[in-house]
């Protein structure tokens, strides 16, 4: 970035202690869980129970139902799971070097031959 | 019409939460006297009647975990320092630590509501106004909390609400993304992904979800040069583990979030357009805060034109009805572009030719911009003022804007 810009600031990052999802969530979350609720309550099918929302405490808990909720209304706002995509990444390579391995040796027998 | 605006494609808003004017931006009247912030000598009286001045001491985080009173009855204590609603009775922004400790914060902790940052310790946002355009004049819409603030920058209205109770839209306003949508054009809200999910009207993600992306879709966009013309950010609300097993913070600068990781969020939605040689010639980015949260400024709001909604004695908790005819308190508004020259201040209630923005200035001005004649913007539109107006005529070159090292 320095070199393809002239004027360039570092922004500090916060420190690790910052993160808490263990923090009792705000009246913003609280409301904002509230109005999800209600569009829950608008789709409730019949036999389907609804979420205990009241349960719901801390931002991790809100972060799980605002998932859920967001997931039914708006499914194309998923994340891609980053370490599932690096795993396949990793057994496409493990593939790929055992296959190479396996091709190595043709060339060594042919030069026993 | 300037080469700033000729040039313009697209607008972009980000959204910010609870964070006054003078909190944030408000120590920089020392170095740049045209920034409408503090002297220094602004106070107020606390519980013991001891009047407590504006202090450089605010915290990233751990200083307002109580968090402060921002709801209708709160901010009317705040803007006339206890006197009951009636007629006569004068604003004078001397309630904040009136409100702050009787919510049981105890006499020290209420100092806390008169911090503010010294410039150094928010590096993004006092590069941003400093180099760009800041506005002295922005309010919040309502002297009121989140959602009814937020509702005026997505319909030009919050339809008689000043609470955070979800609403259902009744009349024919159509939000500025339908009116985009149904003439033609693009636009989207960007929440920040889904644990952190929306604040903007559950209703438009029920029904219209196809005007939703995540922020990861923003970036994607102005990667892609596909960015819509008109986008609306929303940064992250919640602490939660991240999609890889790391770990996510709130974004959002609501107290007690984390300030830094804020000024972070900015910076890479800044860089995200500013890396982009296309895109940032032809991209307006408005960062903007929804409401003050509860903390002190300085300057009142001012009376403003009535939307003609009326909100009840029983709603407002003040026991007096409201008739939107003042504005809420003064935020952190800041345009960024590069037809915007250096140092540009736009003088608010300071100065007798000042202007007065507030959050229904945003769809007001992306109907103006893109849908020309659009007879069905609200009251508060029609009267609302252009935040593109620093946009001028010269493109500063390249190497004389900033880009941040995330």
């Amino acid at each position: 970035m320095k070199t393809k810009y002239k004027l360039v600031m570092k922004v500090p990052k916060p420190p690790k202690s910052a993160y808490d999802h263990g923090r009792f969530i705000s009246q913003l979350i609280e409301n904002q869980i509230k109005h999800f609720h209600e569009v829950e309550k608008s789709l409730l099918k019949p036999g389907q129970k609804l979420t205990h929302v009241s349960k719901i405490k801390t931002e991790l808990e809100a972060s799980k139902y605002l998932k859920k909720m967001t997931a039914l209304l708006h499914p194309h706002g998923a994340e891609k799971p980053q370490k599932a995509a690096k795993r396949r990444t990793i057994k496409k390579n493990v593939k790929a070097r055992k296959a190479k391995s396996r091709k190595k040796p043709k060339p060594s027998k042919r030069r026993r031959k | 019409m300037p080469a700033g605006l000729d040039n313009l494609k697209h607008i972009v808003v980000l959204m910010m939460e609870n964070r006054s004017f003078d909190h944030m931006l408000g120590g920089l009247m020392k170095t740049y006297p045209k920034i409408n912030g503090l002297t220094g000598n602004e106070s107020n009286p606390d519980m013991n009647g001891t009047m407590v001045a504006v202090q450089p001491n605010a915290k990233f985080q751990g200083q307002l975990d109580h968090d402060p009173d921002h709801h209708f009855p709160g901010v009317d204590l705040q803007i006339f320092g206890g006197t009951p609603p009636g007629a006569g009775r004068v604003p004078n922004m001397q309630g904040f630590i009136k409100s702050y400790a009787s919510q049981g914060t105890g006499i020290n902790a209420s100092h806390a509501i008169m911090s503010y940052f010294p410039p150094k310790n928010l590096p993004v946002l006092t590069k941003l106004a400093t180099e760009y355009a800041v506005f002295n004049g922005w309010f919040s819409s309502i002297p009121g909390p989140t959602i009814c603030n937020r509702a005026f920058a997505h319909y030009g209205t919050s339809f008689g609400n000043v609470d955070m109770n979800l609403f259902y839209i009744q009349d024919s306003i159509l939000s500025i993304y339908e009116r985009m949508v149904k003439a033609g054009h693009t636009a989207k809200i960007y929440y920040y992904d889904q644990q952190s999910s929306t604040m903007e009207i559950v209703n438009l993600l029920k029904n219209q979800p196809q005007i939703f992306g995540s922020y990861s879709q923003f970036i994607a966009d102005c990667n892609g040069n596909t960015l819509p013309e008109y986008s609306f950010i929303e940064p992250c609300y919640n602490d939660h583990p991240g999609p890889g097993g790391g770990e996510v913070l709130a974004s959002d600068q609501h107290p007690d979030h984390n300030v830094q990781e804020g000024e972070r969020f900015i910076a890479n939605t800044y860089n995200a357009i500013r890396t982009k040689q296309e895109l940032w010639e032809t991209t307006a980015l408005l960062v903007v805060y929804d409401e003050h949260g509860g903390i002190y400024d300085h300057v009142v709001p001012p009376p403003c034109q009535s939307d003609g909604y009326s909100a009840p004695a029983a709603k407002t908790g003040t026991g007096s009805a409201f008739n939107f005819d003042r504005l809420g308190i003064r935020v952190p508004a800041i345009l960024v572009s590069p037809y915007v020259p250096r140092g540009t201040v736009v003088p608010g209630t300071e100065d007798p030719n000042g202007v007065i923005f507030e959050h229904a200035c945003i769809p007001g001005t992306v109907t103006s911009f893109f849908l020309k004649n659009y007879d069905q913007r609200t009251v508060r539109e029609k009267n609302s003022r252009n935040f593109l107006t620093p946009l001028t005529d010269t493109l500063r070159p390249d190497d004389d804007c900033w880009v941040f090292d995330v």
